[in-house]
């Protein structure tokens, strides 16, 4: 399933965990441990923006008012896009 | 004595446990890594007494941390009697992974199943006899923080600790990879390398390097370490291994654990079909911020110029009055009066307003819409050619700009990451917002929404206009792909909204005390000298560095000296230019309002001209340093001053030509 899951998250525009789950049909706890097992395994990588908001900012005083959203974004790795490149290749041999 | 390990997930629990256990009160934390080195502790039960060992967190047994070497050393060295694997209910799929790795190894293991409290609170159910028999190991719910069940456990771990071990089921890996773990399970079971070998067999198909270097060192003939050869293709069936070890786990906890199917989670996917479409995507972004504008108005109208501004006028009067009374020198009586309070009181006057724009702006920030904003930018941006991620620093500079640029550093390709910095002072900072509002109220009182939305609207277009046009000339190179995640939608909290917008305020008037205050204060000395000449006036240093300036806007509407002197404080920092208008203005008319002052001095369309000469003109000082230091150069740090210049004059004065032409001035 691991395999299939990084071609997903590849070939997808983004990641929704639970759109995922509704992919595989597993709950999504299941798919966050999958996700979080191919980062571990350095498959994926994932990046959460900086936490910038409590830089100096030039004693700017609209420091506060600045965004909170963490955005985390998710990168195949090197090493995930060898893996999905031996798949494809395994899947177009006759 | 016996010795029993605690090993499971970081925050599972496994410290509270052993708190539980010993008495004792290690430190425990709701986050993970707590524990980074092993606890030791003792208890008694029934007449015996029993070592309990407390180890870090760790999510597998290999040796890819520190963490994850020093339980596994412990399970493999320390030779525990018995290993407590306390799994967390709520995250059981996740938790398992470990347990399946502990039997594997031929430890004794049994489950405690803790945070039941929360699991029932999230309505998961489990069939805990089918799911012990499908495990192969004994499972016993708990709530450790509550000492709920502990007695069963303790009652579990002693007979298992008396019994032989019976660890039955194995995971398949596949007739293959089976095949080979056999094999190199014969040739390992006749050395004594001291541990299971079927475990070490799988970890040799890992590509664990520990195992690897410990099986080379038990003597091998050339024909079994021939055997063992293909392990060497370093981590070749890692990916294959974990995999059916969550195929195995999919499959005992299919049919045991009962998950509600949470209708949150189908409501966030319709939404986001919508949301994130193709062509709707963009438009309802464009909806959103211009409601989140037009409510900004519609909450803030009547704080507009008006009750705030007359309080801070009466105040001023009142203040300069009581100067004069107390024979105070007249030009402290009209630094306070017209430098201070005309200053930055007119700042002051349109706190609340921007204090509820950013107010909504969290509430977004905080349902989650926000990463769908980014996500539905991310696939205009690509299209242009440019990197999504790029988008994310331009939200944080609608904040400010400096982090803005500091978070372009997440960007990886540099191509990427120099466009995200010369793009990024057009996302207009919060600083400039009080100009708008200085405009809006002078102008367009009953379209402030739509002009605030039009500003911030043309700031994201010039950028990505921009942005294109760098890509294709100053960086060619290739885009680089990511992929966001999307979190599920949040209620936003009031609590939350609350503190923030109080974190906000606060910090504002502090910070707006002293560097408004500061700027006021110098360019009010440049405002009265030389003595002799009217203060305020053109003839004032202040006039005559505004005279000198003031000629270059002509070509926009605005070629007065006060409005040139209001965007060369800018350069300083944004926040001073309508403090610095405020002064100039009442200055020059005791006591005169800088709304109304604004009205006579500028027209709708020269107005507009001014506003978006603001937008997009050079950025403030700290932006500039900012950008020098991320790109480590002078040159583009003069590059962005000069060409964001270029760039909101050439608009300014597009827009009065052609306004002019069609007969709007
Ligand atoms: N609701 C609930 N919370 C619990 C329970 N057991 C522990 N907690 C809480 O979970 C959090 C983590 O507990 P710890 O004992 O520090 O977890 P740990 O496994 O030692 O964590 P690390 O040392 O970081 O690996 C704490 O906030 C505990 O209060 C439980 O049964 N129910
Ligand atoms: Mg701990």
């Amino acid at each position: 399933m691991l395999k299939e899951l990084l071609k997903a998250v590849r070939d997808g525009d983004y990641v929704s965990k639970s759109a995922l789950a509704e992919q595989f049909a597993r709950p999504v706890p299941f798919i966050e441990a999958g996700l979080a097992e191919l980062v571990r395994m350095d498959y994926l990588q994932e990046s959460e923006n900086l936490q910038l908001c409590d830089l100096p900012c030039g004693k700017c005083p609209y420091t506060g008012f600045c965004s909170q959203t963490p955005f985390k974004t998710i990168t195949v790795t090197e090493k995930g896009e060898r893996l999905l490149r031996t798949l494809s290749y395994k899947e177009t041999r006759p | 004595m016996y010795t029993i390990a605690l090993v499971g997930n970081p925050n599972s629990g496994k410290t509270t446990l052993f708190n539980a256990l010993t008495g004792s009160n290690q430190h425990v934390g709701n986050w993970p890594g707590v524990t980074v080195e092993r606890k030791e502790g003792k208890f008694r039960f029934k007449d015996q007494f029993y070592k309990v060992v407390d180890l870090p967190g760790t999510y597998s047994l290999g040796a890819f941390s520190e963490d994850e070497i020093i339980a596994r050393d412990f399970i493999l060295k320390g030779d525990p009697d018995l290993v407590i694997n306390v799994v967390d209910a709520t995250n059981i799929e996740r938790n398992l992974y470990l347990t399946t790795q502990l039997l594997e190894m031929g430890v004794k293991v049994i489950v405690a199943l803790n945070m039941m409290d929360e699991a029932e609170q999230r309505k998961i159910s489990f069939d805990l006899a089918n799911l012990s028999v499908k495990l192969g190991a004994p499972i016993v719910p708990v709530v450790a923080s509550r000492r709920k069940g502990i007695e069963q456990l303790l009652e579990t771990a002693v007979s298992s600790i008396e019994k032989q071990l019976d660890y039955k089921v194995f995971i398949s890996y596949g007739r293959e990879l089976d095949g080979k773990i056999a094999r190199i399970e014969k040739v390992l079971a006749q050395k004594e390398v001291g541990y299971p070998s079927h475990w070490l067999a799988i970890k040799l198909l890992e590509g664990d390097e520990y195992v690897l270097d410990l099986v080379s060192e038990s003597d091998l003939s050339p024909r079994e370490l021939e055997l063992l050869s293909f392990s060497r293709q370093n981590g070749a069936y890692e990916l294959e291994l974990v995999d059916k070890r969550y195929e195995f786990i999919n499959q005992i906890t299919g049919s045991t654990v009962f998950r509600p199917q949470k209708p949150v989670q189908i409501k966030t996917d319709k939404i986001d079909k919508i949301v994130t479409h193709k062509y709707l995507g963009l438009p309802i972004f464009g909806l959103i911020m211009l409601g989140m504008f037009q409510l900004t108005f519609v909450l803030g109208e009547d704080l507009l110029g008006d009750s705030v501004a007359d309080a801070i006028g009466i105040f001023g009067e009142y203040a300069e009055a009581l100067l004069l009374n107390l024979n105070a020198p007249a030009w402290l009586g009209s630094f306070v009066a017209n430098g201070v309070i005309g200053g930055v009181g007119a700042v002051v006057e349109f706190v609340p307003l921007i204090v509820i724009l950013y107010m909504l702006m969290g509430v977004l920030e905080d349902s989650g819409y926000m990463a769908r904003a980014a996500y539905v930018m991310d696939n205009v941006m690509r299209s242009l050619g440019l990197q999504g991620k790029t988008f994310i620093p331009m939200i944080v500079g609608f904040g400010c700009n400096v982090p803005g640029i500091m978070a372009t550093r997440t960007l990886e390709s540099k191509k990427d990451r120099m466009i995200a910095i010369l793009i990024n002072p057009f996302m207009s900072c919060g600083a400039k917002l009080p100009i708008y509002l200085v405009f809006i109220a002078a102008f367009f009182p009953n379209n402030g929404g739509l002009v605030l939305f039009l500003v911030y609207s043309l700031g994201i277009l010039i950028a990505l206009l921009m942005g294109k046009i760098f890509g294709e000339t100053l960086f060619p190179g290739e885009v680089s792909h990511f992929i966001m995640e999307l979190p599920p939608y949040r209620k936003p909290t009031l609590r939350n909204v609350v503190r923030n917008m109080w974190d906000n305020v606060s910090g504002f008037l502090t910070r707006a005390g002293t560097t408004i205050f500061a700027v006021v204060s110098s360019l009010w000395v440049l405002a009265v000298l030389p003595g002799g000449v009217q203060p305020y006036g053109p003839e004032s240093f202040l006039g005559r560095i505004g005279l000198l300036i003031a000629p270059i806007f002509r070509p926009a509407g605005f070629g007065n000296w006060q409005a040139a002197v209001g965007l060369f404080s800018g350069i300083a920092a944004k926040e001073a230019v309508v403090a610095t208008l405020g002064m100039v203005y009442a200055g020059v008319e005791e006591g005169a309002e800088l709304v109304a002052a604004i009205k006579a001095a500028f027209t709708p369309l020269t107005a507009a001209s001014f506003m978006i000469m603001t937008l997009l003109y050079t950025p403030c000082a700290a932006t500039i340093a900012t950008i020098r230091k991320e790109t480590r150069s002078n040159v583009w740090a003069l590059f962005t001053a000069l060409y964001t210049f270029l760039i909101g004059w050439v608009m300014a004065v597009l827009v009065y030509q052609v306004g002019s032409f069609l007969g709007f001035a």
